[in-house]
């Protein structure tokens, strides 16, 4: 009566077994995209420098007014220097050491230094923002779909009108009462940032509540949270996944951004903040603003690229 | 032989639509007694699934409502229960086989993780046990190497298999009744056979009462102890399976048995019967078979047919018998 069946096993068991293989199907998928692995290995090498980095750097707060504006290695510039007692300029030219790599700011503080704890600050703001974002928009998409009825009314109308807010106007807002602390600043994001997320996952999630596994999940008599959080959700995973890594460089822009108009918290020095302050001296120590701008541009790229491999790679349709 | 496991009496389930009341089940009567295999026979659309999804009140509320009519089980009216009782009940005490295993399966959990997730719920076993019985259960169905099989994701496996994971998932609580709904319907002829047998070998070894609905009147021959044949959300006759192949009172449960291809006969169109189910939203008058019926009468249209007993066990509502 089994025979047939049996080699129908064999057969699938090759392909894969378990979760473990499972999981590295999607691994082999990804790493098809070259561009996807760029921006792993980059994601990598940037946890990797925050958690790290500092251990090996100079102290990123101490200021050292004999070496400010020092350029980074192998660059040269020409600082011209008043001097009272002749009424004169004298030019003295000012090369790059090892001491510090990437060159120093107007205040002597060490770029390498500072770039690294910035990479700290930019990270986390970007992971507990979006982690904050991910689990609202989750929590409202899967609720409203799975409830239906005027809940799903009320939420969703919710939705639209936290996605009429100009975004922007409401972190100024937000930084404006409650001052330019990193954490009002990192909660505003996350709080604001869910409706996008929450839109997604309810369409996603609406068309998995009638599937037949949903309601046979019900006639074993499990409870809706147990559906919920047992069969709801890891239908979305993927979903969830790419949502995050699209979602992170969005947020570190965004808190650059509030720190660059000058709104972000002083005494964290983020990316945006530094930024900001080579924003003034760009005609003498260009590098100041230059290099915490490659880093954000280079971040943001590596999130995306990661973001798009993991969507095709997850996408069933797509052929990678 | 004739204790009564389950009731339902006068059940009504309506759903409330913006194009009106479709009254997917209008008065349905039966009574499943322990060990036996009752059969709901009838048409797409005559509330067969209704009916058992009223059973375990799985429909969707809203839009829909049961509106009247009791369902006894074991001294509860489960109309009445809590959704806390009906929690309790549902799995452990009436389980469920769906239609698709394809669809009844959740994608991302692997066998093992589905079998064992109701008898964690209703259970006092710890894992071990649970998967114990699981890769017992998976033997018992005619699984092979059931421990690999565990591990497996829905998608590796052929749709025979997933109906009968779905059988052995429906077994793990040990429930007093087992409700399946079109089992062999979306599977092919020797998966079909093969799940006959399993539902079969269910009522020989273990008295399992199950309530089988299909539309296949070849399955019902095969497996069904009674039948209630169903009609536009109504019970028009009741009888045991021999009587109603063999002699069918209700002019539908005969059209039905015309329907039945006929080997001895060879060439010719095959018989059916004429028109389609009616629109629930808007039912006929008076008996809903009769713009249908080819024995229809004056009466037919003006009054709903009450139900006749024609002996002890066989009960058919139509004007043809008052």
């Amino acid at each position: 009566m089994v025979e047939t069946s049996g080699d129908i096993v064999k057969g699938v068991g090759r392909c894969m077994p378990n979760r473990t293989r499972l999981i590295n199907y999607y691994w082999q998928r990804t790493r098809r995209n070259k561009l996807a692995i760029f921006g792993l290995a980059f994601i990598i090498f940037l946890i990797a420098l925050a958690a790290i980095g500092p251990l090996f750097t100079l102290d990123p707060t101490e200021a050292n007014f004999e070496e400010t504006n020092i350029p980074p290695v192998r660059f040269t510039i020409e600082r011209s220097v008043y001097n009272i007692e002749t009424d004169d300029f004298t030019t003295t030219k000012i090369s790059g050491t090892w001491k510090h790599p990437l060159g120093t700011d107007s205040k002597g503080r060490d770029m390498l230094a500072m770039i690294v704890s910035g990479a700290r600050v930019s990270l986390l703001v970007g992971l507990i923002a979006t982690g904050i974002a991910i689990i609202l928009g989750t929590i409202i998409g899967v609720v409203s779909a799975y409830l239906g009825g005027w809940v799903d009314n009320a939420l969703m109308r919710f939705t639209d009108v936290m996605m009429t807010f100009p975004f922007f106007l409401l972190l100024v807002l937000i930084v404006f009462i409650f001052g330019p602390s990193l954490a009002f600043i990192v909660l505003a994001i996350g709080l604001t940032g869910w409706t996008g997320i929450a839109r997604l996952i309810r369409s996603e999630s609406l068309s998995l509540r009638t599937r037949e596994f949903i309601v046979a999940a019900k006639a074993l008599g499990a409870s809706d949270n147990r559906v919920v959080f047992r069969h709801l959700i890891p239908n979305v995973i993927s979903l969830i996944i790419i949502m995050a890594t699209l979602s992170i460089p969005g947020v570190i822009l965004a808190e650059a951004a509030l720190s660059f108009i000058g709104l972000g918290d002083p005494t964290v020095p983020s990316w945006g903040i530094i930024l900001e302050s080579g924003q003034h001296t760009l005609d003498t120590a260009w590098w100041v603003a230059v290099e915490p701008g490659i880093m954000l541009f280079l971040t943001v790229l590596a999130f995306n690229f990661l973001g798009d491999g993991l969507r095709d790679a997850f996408d069933p349709k797509s052929n990678v | 032989m004739s204790n009564v496991i389950l009731k339902v009496n006068n059940l009504k389930t309506y759903f409330f639509t913006r194009r009106g009341v479709v009254k997917a089940v209008d008065g349905v009567e039966f009574e499943l007694k322990h060990g036996e295999c009752l059969c709901l026979v009838g048409e797409s659309g005559c509330g067969k699934t209704v009916t058992a999804l009223s059973i375990l009140r799985l429909f969707d509320s809203p839009p829909g409502k049961i509106v009247d009519g009791q369902i006894s089980y074991d001294s509860l009216n489960l109309t009445e229960c809590s959704s806390k009782q009906m929690r309790q009940i549902r799995g452990k005490d009436i389980a469920m086989v769906f239609q698709e295993a394809q669809s009844a399966l959740n994608p991302v959990l692997t066998i093992g993780d589905q079998i064992t997730e109701q008898m964690k719920l209703h259970l006092p076993l710890d894992s071990n046990h649970t998967r114990e019985r699981a890769m017992t259960l998976l033997s018992e169905m005619g699984i092979p190497s059931a421990e690999r099989v565990m591990g497996y994701y829905p998608h590796q496996l052929s749709g025979g298999m997933k109906q009968r994971v779905l059988i052995a998932m429906s077994l793990s609580c040990n429930p007093q009744i087992l409700i399946a709904d079109e089992p062999t319907t979306a599977v092919d002829v020797t998966i079909k056979a093969q799940i006959l047998d399993i539902f079969r070998e269910l009522k020989a070894k273990r008295q399992m009462s199950t309530i089988f609905i299909t539309h296949d009147l070849a399955v019902v021959s095969e497996i069904g102890d009674r039948a209630v044949v169903m009609y536009g959300g109504k019970d028009v006759e009741t009888a045991p399976v021999s009587e109603i192949i063999g002699k069918p009172k209700h002019p539908y449960t005969r059209g039905l048995i015309d329907c039945l291809p006929d080997s001895s006969k060879s060439a010719g169109r095959l018989t059916s019967i004429p028109g389609t189910t009616p629109n629930p939203v808007d039912m006929p008058t008076g008996c809903t078979f009769h713009p249908r019926c080819p024995k229809a009468m004056k009466i037919c249209s003006q009054k709903e047919p009450p139900e006749t007993a024609i002996s002890k066990e066989h009960k058919v509502s139509c004007h043809l018998y008052t």
